[in-house]
């Protein structure tokens, strides 16, 4: 008699499955604009500042987003305000570096700031796994400068001295293939752009025009110092545009403010 | 690949082409010692790092730190150890207690640590020996008063345990060959005494046997005695040359032993 | 950033001072040990130290730092994922004929002139094959950021510490950036090496250990050694028991020429057809104190710095912009240096003690004890309220006043950190000197 109670494994062997590719996007254009940011601040009540940060996506067939969280509390620590960021040991370090330039540490003594950002979900192609070996790098470019970003609107929602809001921005050498010379684009997508042969992510504080980070990655043609310092203005577009939302954000919340008390 | 022991008898030669009594004099085992302090003791750094602690003269002097450190790279197979591997914990303590026993840690407070950091980078048998006999030798050079050297030596038997061989000949420092084979001991004596500080055996091996092994590492440890005093009188000569020391100051010193 | 801040007893007064003479400009940075700004500390290096690895090599700085960098070499084998295996069944047809193809090629040893005319067109049809249909890509040379693991070790610090780790993530980065690295481990379509570097810092972390740890392994890539391969295409790898008969995995473009001619000329010239005279990547840290740029700072200094920054940089194949430099043999005359990777270093400075200036110092007679003279708040919040209400005090927190340290707020203009960049990659600049000197250590 057939076994009916368990779903028994079919018969002799078989091959997993194998995808089609995905059909690469038809993307023609250049970037030179970063895409819309959703930002929120102020929704985790118990949070002494929080913020919530989402980017449109590409591909609207896809939910992905990325989309991050923030809270923080006070706590006794050392003589200065340290950062304790708890993410994913490289991207906090480098998150770290980026905020403590701007936060004045002196105005508070003997205290700390937790800050916890959770990525929701990174903007990476799921479709193609293929492609996920070596996208990592840069897709963690993108997931950096969108930490930043909501992390400074945090801050300021929490009300911590800072010298200036930052924002997060990256700039990308990419092409398409070998024919084109090329382009530089603000906001890549990695699985939009076939071929990134270098980027760079930058924390800026834009009133000041000064960068509390920097992280420039890949190759450049040669040992082209005008190429890099494109790149590098470009990504403080990227950051100024992403400033611009920050700022509104906070205004909002400011008038919000007003108007209940 | 195992051992051929065949060969093994007092006359004849061994793997490297050593007699039975010879020490290794430029074996493969490299161990480097750095020696820091005496500091103040820092009580949270203590309990949090992978250190074994010993005190000296019974609590009243400084305490000395043992941290060995296995290079991934030391063995011929890649072997990453964490740090609380618990035969490296055995063997700093060990180290850490034998030490003890020869550091006149009263000149030193109570409340100061002598810090011991080994790096082992290429790893060849007789672990245990090699890495106190670098602490030794650091410590000396770092000029903490002890007693005497601790040196250390190995000392196995030319056939394994299971061959039940009586007339079995026992066998001065082993390498990593001999030791995976072989039954052997780690001894630790006080200087040319035969004062033994420390022994480690982990093998099985007949008790009829155990005592040639340890005439003959005590022996060892002898020869080990004069080779690292040789090194240190060396050096202090170099540093007279160079004019570091005065040189009265020198020969009183030096004359003391 | 415990390894960088640790053991730093330097007063506010000191630190001001420091600061001040580094931010000197018109004689120059005055720096603590006397050094041009853009000089090195003097270093001692050896290499092949250790018998039983592929490569070592161990570096001294003077300040005392000590690293030790070894490399081991296993051969693994190349997994094979689903997608490439359909397309290798669909390339399979080309690929039986054009592997033969190749190897005669290279046993022949054809005109040198020849492949590096067609190196760099090389590096351009790779792409546009893979881009192409994927298939013919198969039996290229690949590699993959997998085959290379790096460990880095400080004493005193976890395993899992974010220095170790952003040290071990910048190291990796930089040796990855080009892609280059990792095709030189591969053996065939079935195996490749998996080297594992283990970097180890002997001494306590003295001053910020990047650039040391890097040389380091700079070094030690320089003096490994793989097996020669004796088995030919996808067969099993057999390797040649003579080390004697051993490449490097980085050849060097004098015994390219001579010694290895008659020894090691097949794989040699495999990999030296990937990219002739690379050399691995080195990271120098570079830092900002007012406009002056100075170079391997050490821990005093650091702890001063408005901003530092970690440049990697690699020396790479003469590109065809410049083609007159193929000709010239000497290494020294002219070197191709490529920009890997850049990145901010936290600077330990943010995290010292502010000075009090005198003006708000109550024990200091200064006018804080006048304003509040009659106050029975504690001290701290005197201070405080003081900061409210005194124009002084108010003056001290948000601006800089001479003699009085305050830790740098903000960050690093834009030209600065694009001067730091220049400095580092300009002919005849520091990136330079350091490789010549580099070169100059014998690999045994």
């Amino acid at each position: 008699m057939a076994d009916r109670r368990r779903i028994n494994g079919p018969v002799g062997a078989t091959t997993p499955p194998i995808f089609d590719k995905p059909a690469k996007p038809a993307v023609a254009k250049t970037r030179d604009s970063i895409r819309k940011i959703f930002l929120k601040t102020g929704i985790t009540p118990s949070a002494s500042g929080s913020a919530y940060l989402e980017l449109e996506n590409p591909n609207p067939k896809r939910t992905g987003n990325t989309s991050l969280k923030l809270m923080h509390r006070s706590q006794r620590g050392k003589d200065a305000v340290t950062c304790e960021t708890r993410a994913k040991g490289i991207l906090a370090y480098t998150l770290e570096t980026a905020l403590r330039g701007a936060i004045i540490a002196d105005r508070w003594p003997k205290s700390g700031v937790d800050i916890i950002v959770t990525v929701v979900e990174g903007d990476q192609d799921r479709d193609s796994p293929e492609s996920q070996k070596d996208d990592e790098g840069w897709d963690m470019m993108n997931v950096l400068s969108g930490c930043i970003t909501v992390a400074s609107a945090a801050i300021a929602d929490a009300g911590i001295d800072c010298v200036d809001t930052v924002a997060g921005g990256v700039a990308a050498l990419v092409c398409k293939d070998n024919k084109t010379a090329p382009t530089i684009v603000m906001d890549p997508v990695v699985a939009e752009h076939g071929n990134i042969l270098a980027a760079c992510c930058v924390a800026y504080l834009p009133t000041r025009d000064e960068i509390t980070n920097m992280w420039f990655k890949g190759q450049l043609p040669g040992a082209d110092m005008i190429v890099y310092d494109k790149l590098m203005e470009k990504s403080l577009v990227a950051c100024r545009c992403a400033n611009r939302v920050i700022i509104q954000e906070l205004n909002e919340t400011v008038k919000k403010g007003q108007g209940i008390s | 690949m195992p051992l051929d022991t065949s060969t093994y008898n007092l006359a004849l030669l061994r793997v490297d082409g050593r007699r039975w009594n010879e020490l290794r004099q430029q074996g493969n085992t490299k161990i480097q010692c750095i020696i820091t302090g005496p500091n103040e003791r820092d009580a949270s750094k203590n309990t949090s790092s992978s250190a074994s602690t010993a005190p000296t003269a019974g609590g009243a002097g400084a305490t000395l730190a043992v941290s060995i450190m296995i290079a991934p790279f030391a063995t011929v197979d890649r072997k990453r150890r964490g740090r609380n591997d618990k035969r490296v914990q055995e063997m700093q303590t060990t180290i850490a207690c034998g030490l003890a026993a020869a550091v006149q840690g009263q000149a030193y407070g109570p409340r100061s640590t002598i810090h011991i950091a080994l790096n082992v980078l290429s790893q060849d048998g007789s672990l245990l020996a090699g890495l106190i006999n670098a602490a030794s030798l650091a410590l000396v050079d770092a000029g903490v008063p002890m007693t005497d050297y601790l040196v250390a030596c190995t000392a196995g038997s030319t056939s394994s345990y299971a061959a039940a061989d009586e007339a079995a000949d026992p066998l001065l420092d082993l390498n990593t060959q001999e030791e995976q084979e072989l039954p052997f001991l780690t001894l630790a004596t006080l200087g040319a005494t035969d004062k033994v500080v420390a022994m480690v055996c982990e093998s099985r091996v007949q008790l009829t046997r155990l005592e040639g092994m340890m005439a003959t590492a005590a022996d060892g440890c002898k020869a080990a005695r004069d080779f690292l005093d040789g090194v240190v009188r060396d050096k202090g000569e170099l540093m007279v040359q160079e004019g570091a020391i005065g040189r009265g100051e020198v020969v009183s010193s030096m004359d003391l032993d | 950033m415990s390894s960088t801040s640790q053991h730093l007893l330097l007063s506010p007064a000191e630190l001001a001072y420091l600061h001040g003479s580094l931010s000197l400009t018109t004689p120059g940075p005055i720096r603590p040990d006397g050094r041009a700004p853009a000089q090195f500390r003097p270093l001692t290096a050896e290499t092949g130290i250790l018998p039983g690895t592929n490569g070592s090599a161990r570096i001294c700085f003077a300040d005392g730092t000590e690293a030790v960098v070894g490399v081991k070499a296993e051969v693994e084998k190349t997994p094979v994922s689903p997608y490439e295996f359909v397309a290798s069944t669909e390339g399979r047809k080309d690929h039986s004929t054009s592997i033969p193809q190749k190897k005669k090629g290279r046993k022949s040893k054809k005109p040198t002139e020849d492949e590096e005319t067609t190196m760099d067109v090389d590096d351009e049809d790779d792409d546009e094959e893979e881009a192409g249909d994927g298939s013919a890509a198969v039996e290229k040379v690949r590699g993959s950021p997998d085959w290379v693991e790096l460990s880095v070790e400080i004493p005193g610090l976890r395993d899992d510490d974010s220095g170790t780790v952003f040290l071990t993530s910048m190291l990796t980065e930089a040796l990855l950036a080009d892609g280059e690295f990792v095709k030189k481990l591969w053996i065939n379509r079935r195996f490749h090496w998996k080297l594992y570097l283990d970097i180890i810092l002997i001494s306590p972390p003295l001053s910020y250990p990047l650039p040391l740890l890097s040389l380091t392994t700079h070094l030690a890539l320089l003096a490994t050694r793989l097996p020669r391969l004796k088995s030919e295409a996808d067969e099993d790898p057999m390797f040649d028991d003579d080390w004697a008969a051993a490449t490097f995995l980085y050849p060097r473009q004098d015994t390219s020429s001579g010694k290895a001619s008659n020894k090691s000329k097949q794989s040699s010239a495999a990999a030296a057809a990937a990219a002739p005279a690379s050399r691995p990547p080195i990271t120098l840290l570079v830092m900002a104190v007012g406009d002056n740029i100075i170079f391997d700072p050490s821990k005093e200094e650091l702890a001063v710095a408005d901003s530092a920054v970690a440049v990697s940089v690699a020396e790479g194949p003469s590109s065809e912009s410049e083609p007159e430099s193929d000709s010239i043999p000497a290494t020294t005359t002219k070197r191709n240096l490529h920009l890997l990777s850049v990145r901010t270093i936290d600077p330990p400075s943010r995290l010292t003690p502010p000075g009090v200036p005198n003006s708000v110092n109550a024990s200091a007679w200064g006018t804080m004890t006048a304003a509040t003279p009659t106050t029975t708040t504690t001290p701290a919040s005197a201070n405080e309220g003081g900061a409210a209400k005194h124009p002084d005090a108010r003056v001290t927190e948000t601006e800089d006043v001479v003699g009085v340290w305050k830790a740098p707020r903000g960050g690093a203009k834009f030209a600065m950190l694009g001067a730091m960049v220049a400095k580092v990659l300009e002919r005849g600049g520091v990136a330079e000197e350091v490789l010549d000197g580099l070169e100059g250590v014998d690999l045994g």
